[in-house]
């Protein structure tokens, strides 16, 4: 009666689309807004990464359905599942988790690589360049994602080779473990 | 049908937000769903504090003499639990398959709203091909 | 926006060779994408007609690009002039592209001589979605239709280009088909051309 014998390794597999997909849709998406916010570059980015947040604490389920991780120790192992693991599962690249701050609560994750922004152009109205943080989503998507498990984070883009900057970085900064009875230490 | 009697999936605020039964055995009403979902979710809440060690995510199996209740919760607070009979097999695998088609079918559908009920016609369509017997004997091995 | 304009001291993004299209990326990271330009666009709109043409409009966008990009890489700068030649160019060159398959097929319409139709069983962004009762016949397929669109009007085949769901008998779920309907003048070039 049941005819696909593999069912519960397939579901374990990780289908792939072809990333220029995602990249034109996610052109588009940043279009749209420029369009419906009549190029208030500061709304755009509030928009995107407000769009971020929504997929964020949706996606946190099928990252942990897909890793099956147990909860990070602290927050350098989670900078750690987030490039290695979130990064890598997600978009097939991985940034690098780096420049940490002294007492261990903020870092930047600098992407060599970006899916979303491949052949992409910012406007040329002369003001794109300096307003414009065209991968935003992806600072919500790490809001809303963390959130989920309990982290309240702060997360922006400090630069970005659109700009023309030599790198694109994020700075993503922990705030505080949301339910005090979960936090493990962190040294 | 395995050997399984209904479905639960409790939000992280204790909502119940899907129900299924199986079967005519166990089957309750509306009101009676939403209690057990909500006396579940505070008892789980409770075993984690009544542990003698720390880190303890909860009750993951309960023991009964005519039926066996099997709870899975993501590391989220969301909560998928099933009463099945008593030394059913599989059950953990099983609902590690629902998770990933929640992941899928409900929170991928532009159309459902995060902690709502649930009512995705393709997330019915794969839960019951999920349930089905001789599906679940197959994530035995 | 992407893709076009001039080369500015920001950017190098002409210098750079064209990227192979080889790259993939997961489809979860897709699909919560989609899923969230559905949800956008929902909060702009009133009703389900102008969703479906703001999908469409979003998905026009990058059938333009698509068509640009593959013309050049597939094509070496070459496209189709002829009917059956773009419609062809959409069923397989960019539906293997975009959705790592040839679409599984390509019927002219029995009844108007101007339409065909592009159907598949399981459209790649419907997979994961189901749409709710009180909508209707409302496809998200329209971003799709819209792609499409965007390809034949670049390649000067102006077209109304509509998302479907057909029941299909023995299924439990419908296929879509794309409703492709040429403007008439593409219809009497083609004829001109014999």
């Amino acid at each position: 009666m049941v005819k696909s014998e593999t069912f519960p390794a397939s579901r374990n597999r990780v289908e792939k689309v072809n990333a220029e997909l995602v990249t034109l849709t996610y052109g588009t998406i940043v279009a749209q807004l420029c369009q419906d916010y009549e190029n208030n570059y500061a709304q755009v980015n509030q928009q995107l990464d407000k769009m971020g947040y929504n997929i964020g604490v949706r996606l946190i389920e099928d990252y942990l359905a897909k890793t099956a991780t147990a909860r990070c120790n602290n927050f350098r192992e989670t900078a750690d599942m987030i490039s290695k693991i979130g990064f890598k599962i997600f978009l097939n690249t991985t940034p690098t988790a780096t420049n940490w701050s002294a007492d261990g609560k903020s870092f930047s994750l600098i992407l060599d690589e970006n899916p979303l922004a491949d052949f992409v152009e910012l406007p040329d109205d002369g003001r794109a360049q300096d307003e414009l943080w065209f991968s935003n989503i992806l600072c919500g998507v790490l809001r809303g994602a963390l959130e989920m498990v309990q982290m309240s984070i702060e997360a922006h883009f400090v630069s970005d080779t659109l700009r023309g900057n030599d790198s694109t970085e994020m700075r993503v900064t922990l705030l505080k473990y949301i339910d005090d009875e979960l936090p493990p230490d962190d040294d | 049908m395995a050997a399984i009697c209904s479905l639960f999936i409790i939000n992280k605020s204790g909502g119940l937000i899907f129900y299924k039964d199986y079967g005519s055995a166990g089957r309750m009403d509306t009101n009676d769903s939403l209690r057990v979902a909500s006396l579940w979710h505070s008892m789980h809440a409770i075993s984690q504090q009544l542990s003698p060690t720390v880190g303890c995510s909860g009750i993951e199996l309960l023991e009964a003499d005519t039926f066996d209740l099997h709870c899975f919760q993501s590391l989220t607070g969301t909560k998928f639990f099933v009463v099945c009979e008593p030394g059913a097999l599989h059950m953990e695998a099983l609902l590690k398959v629902i998770y990933e088609l929640y992941t899928d079918y409900v929170l991928k559908n532009p159309f459902y709203e995060m902690e709502m009920p649930i009512r995705c016609e393709l997330f019915d369509l794969n839960l019951s091909q999920a349930v089905q017997k001789d599906r679940v004997a197959l994530l035995g091995r | 926006m992407i893709g076009v304009g001039k080369i500015k001291q920001y950017s190098n993004v002409l210098d750079k060779p064209l990227s192979k299209g080889k790259q993939e990326v997961s489809l979860s990271a897709f699909s919560f994408l989609f899923s969230e330009l559905v949800q956008y666009n929902q909060t702009q709109v009133d009703n389900i007609a102008e969703l479906e043409r703001r999908l469409e409009d979003a998905g026009y966008s990058v059938g333009a690009r698509v068509l640009e990009l593959l013309c050049h890489r597939e094509k070496g700068n070459r496209r189709e002039t002829r009917l059956l030649g773009i419609l062809s160019f959409v069923h397989s060159t960019v539906w293997k592209v975009l959705f790592g398959k040839v679409a599984d097929s390509l019927e002219k319409g029995t009844e108007h001589e101007d339409e065909y139709m592009i159907s598949e069983k399981e459209l790649l962004v419907n997979r994961f979605i189901s749409i709710p009762k009180d909508m209707g016949t409302f496809n998200c397929g329209a971003f799709v239709a819209g792609i499409v669109r965007g390809v034949l009007d670049g390649a000067g085949f102006p077209a109304v280009v509509t998302a479907h769901f057909v029941p299909v008998e023995g299924q439990q779920r419908p296929r879509t088909t794309i409703l492709i309907k040429f403007a008439e003048e593409v219809l009497r070039r083609e004829a001109r051309l014999g």
